[in-house]
């Protein structure tokens, strides 16, 4: 055979591998309004940077007429690629082919680009787009899930993995994602479960469309298994580009700086309204405080009482955490210690100093609170905070009552720089609680308790509602305007370093989950 | 399955196989349907300070309808979609407990 029939074959195989499941199939997917497999890396990627791995990898299953059968990529394909310059590790499964199923090939090829994000320190990103199990490659298929589960596990914390729910993802596969850092799902595309609408039905008779069970704005808002929402898959993409530029490509390295940039709105004097008991929204403080005023929100939609995102102070990034007031007047609950706490623990494992904002008026009371757990859900947030080891800078607005107060950050946790507001009121409970037991017999025994008890609520207020108590025992050690806080935030930043404080000898601590 | 008392013995099947089990209360909770957007709810027990939806009004999502005093704070009360307001059902000063229905929305563009 000469060398050019030979060149010939090869651009043959190539070019029928790099159509997947052929045409009619990529014909298929777009109809179901989604992007093909390659679409997906173009918009994903650099223009030209994607170095493909495995194109040519087959399926070597027997059963089931399996011999016969050829899968493009064995239904995935894999590589090493570039976002804004900088490198990652991809795979994508092609639905086309075989419906994505995944076999002990396909599984070989994803582990064998987990491998090289460990060996060469660079973010991990999939994308799932798939129908399930190989049935036909039986308890192979369970094998090659098991080994990807294996490998996002160890590469926890060593490199961020991202996973793009483009599809469907349904049974054993979605541990895979829910293993990794962020979650990202588009209206319309995404669907994950772990047993689906016709399993449901079948076994309990409970009825509920795939949306409703498992779509994304499911995922988004109620689950909290999806951190980023997006309407459409080129918008996830345009968002997994913005997450990176945040990220270090692993723990080992610090995240990359940018320029400074003022805010575009300052964080205005008279943001804390005069009333006290008025809401306000905290995006508005975060975006008066950071660079350009971008916030990448992370769990938008979920346990929206509590705020968490990226955002940068004099060119480097931060994780912000920040009690929303205008939601569920900003308490701690279930979700909401869930939701920050996993993004401290994120924060912590990639060098991101944590910055917290807080205005909260304390756990929220109720018998499905307790019942659900709260006691050990909150003391994740304790946990967290505790064993993060980033620069910890703390900004106390307003509303800092009780175990709240010790929960977001205070010094006592551990923060390195603690800044309240003039409005700030720290204290061990609201005043009127405070009031209504310290001075309970006095208000029993007036003449007109109801003025009483005003009258004690008003002076515990005026005594304890303040910043000067926790700055007179050195627990908050600045009090600033709200236009101040800005430029202190960057210098201080700017000098900090991750805490060299070393912790007690053991395998792991056990973080309550 | 027999019984609902958590510590009797029951059978469960699974792919046409049937195991003598135990079955937990918790278990057992029917699904009680997803939350009628439709019905906007006190999240927590309060007192209303601020009546601002009127019958009748077209409201979008992220309106505020109402203020509720809980938890030391004038929470804002939202539509979370786009309609009208059926009817409201308190007025300023009045308690409501957990979960009551405050005001009434009918979806409409």
């Amino acid at each position: 055979m000469s060398v050019i029939s030979r060149i010939n074959e090869f651009l043959a195989r190539a070019s029928r591998l790099l159509l997947g499941g052929g045409k009619e199939a990529l014909e298929s997917q777009k109809k179901k309004g989604k992007l093909t497999v390659r679409e997906r890396l173009d918009l994903l990627l650099d223009q030209g940077s994607f170095i493909e791995t495995d194109l040519f990898v087959e399926h070597s299953a027997q059963d089931f007429g399996m011999s016969a059968k050829k899968l493009a990529g064995d239904g995935v394909v894999t590589g090493i690629g570039r976002v804004d310059r900088r490198p990652v590790a991809v795979f994508a499964q092609d639905f086309s082919v075989a419906g994505g199923s995944l076999g002990r090939a396909h599984a070989g090829k994803i582990t064998k680009m987990m491998d090289c994000a460990r060996d060469m320190l660079i973010p991990l990103i999939g994308i799932n787009d798939s129908g399930g199990a190989r049935i036909q490659e039986g308890v192979d298929s369970l094998c090659g899930y098991g080994e990807i589960f294996y490998r996002n596990t160890q590469l926890s914390g060593v490199v961020p993995q991202l996973s793009v729910i483009l599809g469907p993802c349904a049974g054993g596969a979605v541990y895979s994602p829910a293993l990794t850092d962020f979650v990202f799902v588009v209206d319309r595309v995404s669907n994950m479960f772990i047993t689906g609408p016709q399993v449901i039905k079948a076994v309990l008779g409970e009825e509920i469309s795939p949306e409703d069970l498992g779509g994304a704005m499911t995922h988004a808002s109620i689950t909290g298994n999806a951190h980023f929402y997006a309407r459409s898959e080129a918008e996830a993409f345009e968002q997994v580009r913005s997450l990176l530029s945040y990220l270090p490509p692993s723990s080992q390295e610090l995240p990359p700086e940018a320029p400074p940039r003022p805010p575009k709105k300052p964080v205005s004097p008279d943001i804390i309204p005069d009333d006290r008991r008025r809401a306000y929204c905290v995006k508005e403080v975060i975006r008066g405080l950071v660079d350009g005023s971008d916030f990448l929100e992370v769990h938008e939609h979920y346990a929206r009482n509590i705020v968490t995102g990226f955002a940068r102070l004099g060119g480097r990034s931060v994780g912000v955490i920040a009690n929303q007031p205008r939601v569920l007047a900003g308490v701690l609950d279930v979700d909401a210690s869930d939701k920050a706490a996993r993004f401290i623990r994120f924060c912590d494992a990639f060098n991101i100093p944590l910055l917290t904002l807080v205005d909260t008026p304390g756990y929220l009371p109720g018998v499905n609170q307790e019942h659900m757990g709260v006691i050990r859900h909150g003391a994740k947030l304790l946990y967290a905070y505790s064993e993060a080891t980033v620069p910890k800078i703390t900004v106390i607005m307003r509303k800092a009552y009780g175990g709240a107060y010790i929960a977001m950050c205070s010094r006592h946790l551990g923060a390195g720089f603690v800044v309240a507001w003039p409005s700030a009121e720290i204290a061990v409970m609201g005043s009127e609680g405070a009031a209504n037991i310290i001075f309970r017999k006095e208000i029993e025994e007036s003449p007109d308790p109801e003025a009483t008890r005003r009258e004690k609520i008003r002076e515990y207020e005026e005594k304890f509602a303040n910043p000067y108590v926790a700055a007179g025992k050195g627990y908050v050690d600045a009090i600033l305007l709200p236009q101040q806080t800005r430029e202190v935030l960057v210098s201080v930043l700017a000098v900090s370093r991750n805490s060299t404080h070393s912790m007690p000898l053991r395998r792991h601590g056990n973080f309550p989950v | 399955m027999t019984t609902h008392d958590p510590m009797d013995r029951e059978e469960l099947e699974v792919d046409s196989t049937r195991y003598e089990t135990e079955i937990p209360r918790r278990s057992l909770r029917p699904f009680p349907g997803l939350p009628d957007r439709r019905e906007v709810r006190a999240f927590i027990p309060g007192t209303i300070v601020e009546v601002r939806a009127r019958e009748g009004e077209r409201v979008s999502p992220g309106q505020v309808l109402l203020l509720l005093d809980a938890m030391k704070m004038h929470n804002e009360v939202c539509s979370e979609i786009q309609g009208r307001v059926r009817s409201v059902m308190v007025r300023r000063g009045d308690r409501v407990e957990k979960n009551q229905i405050l005001v009434s929305l009918e979806e409409c563009q």
